[in-house]
C-alpha cells in the first residue's frame, strides 16, 4: 500500500549547493512528524517541494500515491516561518480571501481567527500586528476548512508560553481530528510532547526517521534533544565547539555571527566547516576557532 | 476559475485603494482635454477642438504615455509578491501558477483600462458637448488601439516582472524598455536604413519612425500612397517594408493605424492583429515560461 504522504527521492539544488539531497521520506496519514535539523539543512526546501513553491531539482512528492495537484494542495494548511501576508489589508480581509481561494466562505475565516484569539482585531491592519498576533493569523488561515495536511515551518518560533500553550492545543485538537502534521523545528522541548515520528535533516539528506519510541530505544536517550545530538555528532554534521554539539535551538548553530540571510548563512556554512576541516587536516586545535563550525570529513 | 476572479478583483482593488486607478484618470482627462484645448496654439488657436483634430494632436502622448503606464503597471505584477513572499502562499494554497499569472494579468488589464476608458468617455462626452462634433470614429479608435496598445506593454511588463528577481531590477528593466520602444528602437531604425542607402527606406523612417511630426507624416502618407490598380512591384516592396518595421514595435503599429484614419492610407487588418497577437503570445509566452519553473 502507498503511503499517504511520500517523499520520494527528492533533489533540489541551487547552483553549486545540494539544498535537499536525495530525500526519501514515507509518511503515513494521521502522524505528527517533527523534522528537525539545523538552518540550512534542507527542511524548508522539502516543505517548498511539497507546497509547489519550489521546483525539486529530482525526484517528486507523492500524495496517495500519485504526484500531488494544485487542486489536493487546497486541502493543505501551512504556516510559512515568516508568516507573509497582504500587509496593507486587514485581518479579516487576509483571511477571508485566501479562504475563498480555497473555495470556503468568510464565515469559515471567521470562525478560525476566533479560534486563535484574534477576533478582537478584525479590522486592524495586517502590518499592525505584533510577531505573535501575525503567526495567530497565518495560523487562522492555515487551518479554514480543516485541512487533512497541515504543514508548519518553524511555528514555536518567537512565541510566548501562552501562546505555546495555545497551540499546542490546537494541534492536538487537529491530530485528534484526523489531520496529519508536519512541523519543522528548532525547539525540541516544544515539539516532543506533541511528535509521533521524528525525522532528522542534515546537510540535505535525511540522517534518521522513525517513531519517537524508536528513536528511543535505539539511541538509549529519552530526551528528543539528546537523540538528535547523538545522531548529528555521530554523521559528523552538527556544528561542534569544545567536543560539544551546540544545540540548533534558535537556529544559531550553522549562522556565522551577523550574518541573517539564509543564503549568507549557508555560504557561511560551508566556508566555516571547510575551515574546520583545513584546520584539521593541520592538526590544529578546532576547538580554539572562534564560534567555529567544525565538521568531519565524510568522504 | 473562481480563484482567477478573486486575484484579479484583489489586484484591481490595491490598485484601486493605492490610488493608482484615480491618479491614472486624472491624467488621462487632463491630458485629453489640455491636448484638445491647446493643441492648436502654435497658429494662435484656444479652445475644444473637434475629435479629429483632438485626435491627431493626442497621437505622440497616448505613444509615450500609454506604454509608460502599462510598463510602469506591469513590472511588479509578480515580483513584488514575490518579495513579500505572498505569492509563495497562493501557490502553496492549491492555486497553479498559471492561474497566479493569468489573474495577475487580467488584473493588471483592469487597472489598465478602467482608467484609460473612463478618462476618454469623459474627455469625449466634454468635446462633444463643447463642440456638436459627432464623427466620433477616429476618437474611438485612439482609444482602443491605445488600450490595445496598454495591454501589449503590460504584457512586456509582466514577462519583466517574472523574469526579475527584484522590485528594484524590475523597474530599471521596464524604464529600459520604455526607453528602447519609444526612442531608441526608432533610432536604431534610423541608423539601419540609413546604412542601407535606400530612398524607400528613408522615407519609411520618416513614415513610421519620427513620433514628432505627425501632420509631416500625414503629409508623406498621403504622397506616399498609390492609388488602387496603380500598385507595381516597387510600391508592394514599399509596403512590405513599413509592414515589417510595424511588426517591429507595437508603437509603431499604433501610430499607423491612428494615421490611417486621418490620410488615405492603410493597414490591413491581418497586420494589427497578427502583430498585437504575436505581441501578446511572446510576451506572455515567455512569462510562462519562466514562471512555471521559478523558485518562489
Amino acid at each position: 500500500m502507498s503511503a499517504y504522504l511520500h517523499f520520494n527521492s527528492i533533489h533540489k539544488r541551487y547552483g553549486r549547493v545540494n539544498a535537499v539531497d536525495g530525500i526519501d521520506l514515507a509518511i503515513a496519514r494521521g502522524s505528527i512528524v517533527a523534522v528537525l535539523g539545523p538552518n540550512g539543512a534542507g527542511k524548508s526546501t522539502l516543505f517548498g517541494c511539497l507546497l509547489g513553491m519550489l521546483q525539486p531539482t529530482r525526484g517528486q512528492v507523492l500524495f496517495n500515491g500519485a504526484p500531488i495537484t494544485d487542486a489536493q494542495r487546497r486541502g493543505f494548511g501551512y504556516v510559512a516561518e515568516r508568516v507573509a501576508l497582504y500587509m496593507h489589508r486587514s485581518v479579516a480581509d487576509n483571511a477571508e480571501f485566501f479562504a475563498k481561494i480555497k473555495g470556503h466562505t468568510a464565515d469559515d475565516a471567521r470562525r478560525q481567527l476566533e479560534r486563535v484569539g484574534l477576533a478582537p482585531y478584525l479590522d486592524r491592519k495586517a502590518r499592525q500586528l505584533s510577531k505573535g498576533l501575525l503567526q495567530r493569523l497565518g495560523l487562522a488561515i492555515a487551518l479554514i476548512g480543516a485541512p487533512e495536511l497541515l504543514i508548519l515551518d518553524e511555528p514555536f518560533n518567537g512565541l510566548d508560553p501562552a501562546l505555546l500553550d495555545q497551540l499546542h492545543a490546537i494541534l492536538k485538537e487537529e491530530h485528534a481530528r484526523g489531520a496529519t502534521l508536519l512541523i519543522s523545528t528548532h525547539t525540541m522541548s516544544a515539539i516532543e510532547p506533541l511528535a509521533t515520528h521524528v525525522a532528522i535533516v542534515l546537510d540535505g539528506k535525511l540522517a534518521t526517521f522513525g517513531t519517537l519510541d524508536e528513536l528511543r530505544r535505539i539511541h538509549g536517550e529519552q530526551s528528543l534533544e539528546k537523540i538528535y545530538h547523538r545522531i548529528a555528532k555521530s554523521r559528523g554534521s552538527v556544528a561542534v565547539q569544545n567536543d560539544k554539539a551546540v544545540p540548533p535551538i534558535n537556529g544559531h548553530a550553522y549562522e556565522a555571527e551577523g550574518r541573517a540571510t539564509l543564503s549568507s548563512a549557508r555560504r557561511a556554512t560551508h566556508s566555516n566547516i571547510e575551515t574546520g576541516v583545513d584546520a584539521q587536516r593541520r592538526g590544529e586545535d578546532t576547538a580554539a576557532l572562534p564560534a567555529q563550525l567544525v565538521h568531519d570529513e565524510r568522504k | 476559475m473562481k480563484s482567477l476572479t478573486l486575484i484579479a478583483c484583489k489586484e484591481f482593488s490595491d490598485r484601486f485603494r493605492s490610488g493608482w486607478v484615480v491618479a491614472c484618470v486624472l491624467v488621462w482627462l487632463g491630458a485629453i482635454c489640455l491636448t484638445s484645448i491647446f493643441g492648436l496654439v502654435q497658429i494662435g488657436r484656444i479652445g475644444v477642438q473637434g475629435y479629429d483634430r483632438t485626435v491627431v494632436s493626442l497621437l505622440s502622448l497616448v505613444q509615450y504615455l500609454v506604454p509608460l503606464l502599462a510598463l510602469l503597471l506591469g513590472h511588479d505584477l509578480i515580483v513584488s509578491e514575490r518579495e513579500e513572499r505572498t505569492l509563495a502562499l497562493l501557490v502553496a494554497s492549491g492555486v497553479s501558477r498559471a492561474r497566479v499569472l493569468c489573474a495577475k494579468f487580467a488584473g493588471g488589464v483592469l487597472s489598465l483600462a478602467f482608467p484609460l476608458l473612463l478618462g476618454f468617455i469623459i474627455a469625449g462626452t466634454v468635446i462633444a458637448l463643447a463642440t456638436r462634433d459627432r464623427e466620433i470614429n477616429s476618437f474611438l479608435w485612439l482609444a482602443g488601439s491605445g488600450l490595445v496598445l496598454g495591454i501589449v506593454f503590460l504584457g512586456i511588463g509582466l514577462a519583466i516582472s517574472v523574469l526579475c528577481r527584484t522590485r528594484v531590477q524590475s523597474l530599471v528593466a521596464a524604464l529600459l524598455t520604455w526607453c528602447f520602444a519609444v526612442f531608441a528602437f526608432d533610432l536604431i531604425a534610423l541608423g539601419m536604413l540609413v546604412s542601407l542607402r535606400s530612398p524607400v527606406a528613408a522615407h519609411e523612417i520618416d513614415v513610421l519612425c519620427d513620433p514628432t511630426h505627425v501632420n509631416t507624416v500625414a503629409d508623406l502618407h498621403a504622397a506616399y500612397d498609390a492609388p488602387v490598380g496603380e500598385r507595381d512591384g516597387a510600391t508592394v516592396a514599399k509596403r512590405a517594408a513599413a509592414l515589417s518595421w510595424i511588426l517591429a514595435n507595437p508603437i509603431d503599429l499604433f501610430r499607423a493605424v491612428n494615421l490611417s484614419k486621418q490620410m488615405p492610407t492603410h493597414v490591413p487588418p491581418w497586420v494589427i492583429a497578427g502583430t498585437v497577437g504575436a505581441w501578446l503570445v511572446f510576451a506572455l509566452g515567455l512569462s510562462w515560461w519562466r514562471f512555471r519553473r521559478v523558485d518562489l
